[in-house]
């Protein structure tokens, strides 16, 4: 199943991914370095916390696994395939 | 275990390189590639350097591919005051007319259509190829790799796997044979893709591509002062437009990435005179995507020197930390390592060894890459923090000029001069299908022709007559060539292997030399009068030319 983001134009999301990129809560503390690289805006902060708001928009760029100073975020590839796909890159 | 003889995981640029050469040597061959069609998650805005077709892979040299537009230099923007259109051009690094754009600086294409391209032709190889499979762990027998788990959980065996998995490198690191990359030497690009009229990207574009470099309160490209700029492409009927942020500024500051590109984004579009009074008119945005590279590693004396391999593993491309540092080119890199993975894949298994002291001789050989090491080592591109830092314009125009102007010179004449003669002692009948590969490239431009597709209709065959004699003299041109190198060809081997070592004196003589290399730059440009009417010709000769002249089998010597 796949489906288009209006403000993200020529890219097809696909559903059905699972939780590919998970905080561990434990880890984490709140420091927003991931909410900041965040193109797809992914992540939230919530009681000092970064949380995984949503993953529809997530083009698997790692960005936010690559900045976390805690290795607080587990990033894996989707379920299914790549989560996305474009003709255009 | 019952299985592969190699397993190559991923299909991007540089797999199916790795995975035909296995193939043709008789090794059963599987590529596992995540997406349901290969290339439709690769994002990049992608030139594709000479280098990498002159000493590539033969298949790429010799093959048609989906070219989206020659490229014959760069103009480099040093944009001083954005609001009163304040800049300074370095446009010096351009290949010379008549010869351009004919022969070309690189060549622009798109990743999906390209690493099609690639696949198919590892599959007529014999190599395997299956799609929506995801690898997410490795097989392990007492620490060597046997192969790999996929996401429905199925086990596949394999004597030797080779990972091209792309930047993030996740089995290299589950598998604990390198580390994950700190943020310093990781960029985020921001990919725009805009539909344009070909008539409107060659009249405002043409062959060139465009960079733009300028101070941070500019804000026209993410902060320069961490090794940032933005970057044009013209296509065939659009344009691709990438800015890229390293993922930590100094002092450890990550910046507000989504905030950051959306105002740059929008100063670029609404205040750079040429994009606002000439693209912004006629170009429509297509498409919007964003990919994490690897792009300072090879800076980086420790991430350099972690593994490439492990018992029973090689790793190229990406996944090997080789993204070139100044353009930003990984294809080539991702060519030339997969092609020496294959090869000492193939020596491994036929020897019945893969563990990693055999396998150690694929590192040496990326170590010995000339091209490799200079792409890979390159440092005007990350040199232009201290220029941003000083906020010295002198200081900004030397690294512009020495990266993307003809001061580069000075730093790739050494590699590029080892490579030619490395490959002249392999194939001292090389120039001739270098001469032909720059001709094909263009007939296939100009006739939207390449492997697997129909393609535009020839000229009618009324025109390509009128072309017969010069077509005559350009095959048995190349044919005199081909039987002189082949005659000479000892001594050419000899000579090239005798000169190989002074190819090191070529970077400090060219730096001597520059201020004149400089002066017969300017002259070819101000010769441009006389030399575009003859350009235009070379084009119309290869337009109305019968394409077989470019395609003629070369002979090896």
């Amino acid at each position: 199943m796949a489906g288009r983001c209006e403000d993200i134009p020529g890219v097809e999301w696909v559903k059905g991914t699972g939780e590919f990129i998970r905080v561990v809560p434990e880890l984490c503390d709140g420091c927003a370095r991931c909410v900041r690289v965040c193109l797809g805006d992914c992540y939230e902060i919530s009681a000092k916390k970064a949380l995984v708001r949503s993953l529809e928009r997530c083009m698997k760029c790692a960005a936010c696994w690559y900045v976390c100073p805690r290795d607080a975020i587990v990033f894996s590839w989707p379920r299914g395939g790549t989560g996305f796909r474009t003709d255009w890159g | 275990m019952d299985g592969y003889d190699v397993i190559v995981v991923g299909a991007g640029f540089g797999s199916p390189v790795a995975a035909r050469k296995c193939a043709e040597a008789g090794l059963r061959t599987l590529m596992l590639e995540r997406s349901a069609r290969v290339g439709e998650k690769v994002i990049s805005g992608l030139t594709i350097p000479f280098y990498g077709f002159l000493f590539g892979p033969d298949f790429i040299r010799d093959g048609n591919l989906p070219i989206e537009r020659p490229v014959d230099g760069i103009i480099n923007y040093i944009i001083k005051d954005i609001d009163s259109g304040d800049m300074e051009i370095d446009d010096s690094l351009r290949v010379p007319k008549p010869l351009s754009p004919v022969i070309a600086f690189g060549y622009n294409a798109y990743c999906r259509p390209f690493c099609q391209w690639e696949a198919e032709k590892a599959l007529e190889a014999g190599a395997e190829l299956r799609t929506s499979t995801t690898v997410t762990d490795l097989l392990r027998e007492g620490g060597r790799v046997t192969g790999v788990l996929t996401d429905a959980g199925e086990e596949i065996g394999a004597r030797l796997v080779i990972d091209a998995e792309g930047s993030q490198g996740l089995l290299a690191v589950k598998a604990g044979v390198r580390e994950k990359y700190p943020p310093e030497v990781i960029s985020l690009a921001d990919v725009y893709d805009y539909r344009m009229d070909k008539e409107d990207v060659d009249r405002i574009l043409g062959y060139s591509l465009r960079f733009c470099w300028g101070w941070d309160e500019q804000k026209i490209a993410p902060p320069l002062g961490h090794g940032n700029g933005l970057m044009v492409w013209p296509y065939r009927e659009s344009v691709h437009f990438c800015q890229d942020q390293c993922l930590r500024m100094d002092g450890g500051e990550v910046p507000n990435l989504r905030g950051c590109f959306q105002e740059y984004h929008g100063n670029i579009t609404s205040k750079l005179p040429w994009w606002r009074d000439d693209e912004a008119p006629r170009a429509e945005m297509r498409a919007h995507m964003w990919e994490g590279f690897e792009i300072f590693v090879g800076l980086d004396a420790r991430l350099r020197e972690m593994p490439s391999c492990t018992d029973g593993m090689i790793l190229i491309g990406d996944a090997a930390g080789l993204e070139g540092t100044e353009l930003c080119d990984g294809v080539p890199a991702a060519w030339f390592s997969a092609e020496i993975a294959a090869e000492v894949a193939i020596e491994a298994l036929r020897a019945g060894d893969v563990s990693r002291d055999f396998l150690r001789r694929y590192e040496d050989r990326i170590r010995d890459h000339p091209i490799i090491q200079w792409s890979i080592s390159a440092t005007n591109r990350y040199n232009l923090r201290f220029a941003q830092e000083h906020h010295d314009l002198a200081e900004l125009r030397k690294y512009v000029h020495d990266g993307w102007g003809l001061g580069s010179f000075a730093h790739v004449s050494t590699p590029l001069l080892k490579m030619i003669l490395r490959t002249l002692q392999k194939d001292p009948n090389i120039i001739t299908s270098w001469i032909r590969m720059f001709f094909r490239y263009h007939y296939n431009w100009l006739h939207e022709r390449y492997d697997y597709s129909e393609g535009k209709e020839p000229p009618a065959r009324g025109d390509r007559g009128r072309s017969k004699l010069s077509q005559i003299l350009f095959r048995k041109t190349l044919e005199a060539m081909d039987l002189s190198a082949r005659m000479l060809s000892p001594f050419i081997r000899i000579t090239a292997r005798a000169l190989e070592p002074l190819s090191v004196l070529a970077n400090p003589t060219m730096k001597v030399l520059l201020p004149v290399v400089e002066m017969l730059f300017k002259g070819f440009a101000r010769l441009e009068p006389a030399t575009e009417p003859l350009s235009r010709k070379l084009v119309e000769f290869i337009r109305n030319a019968d394409p077989e002249i470019f395609d003629q089998p070369r002979r090896k010597g």
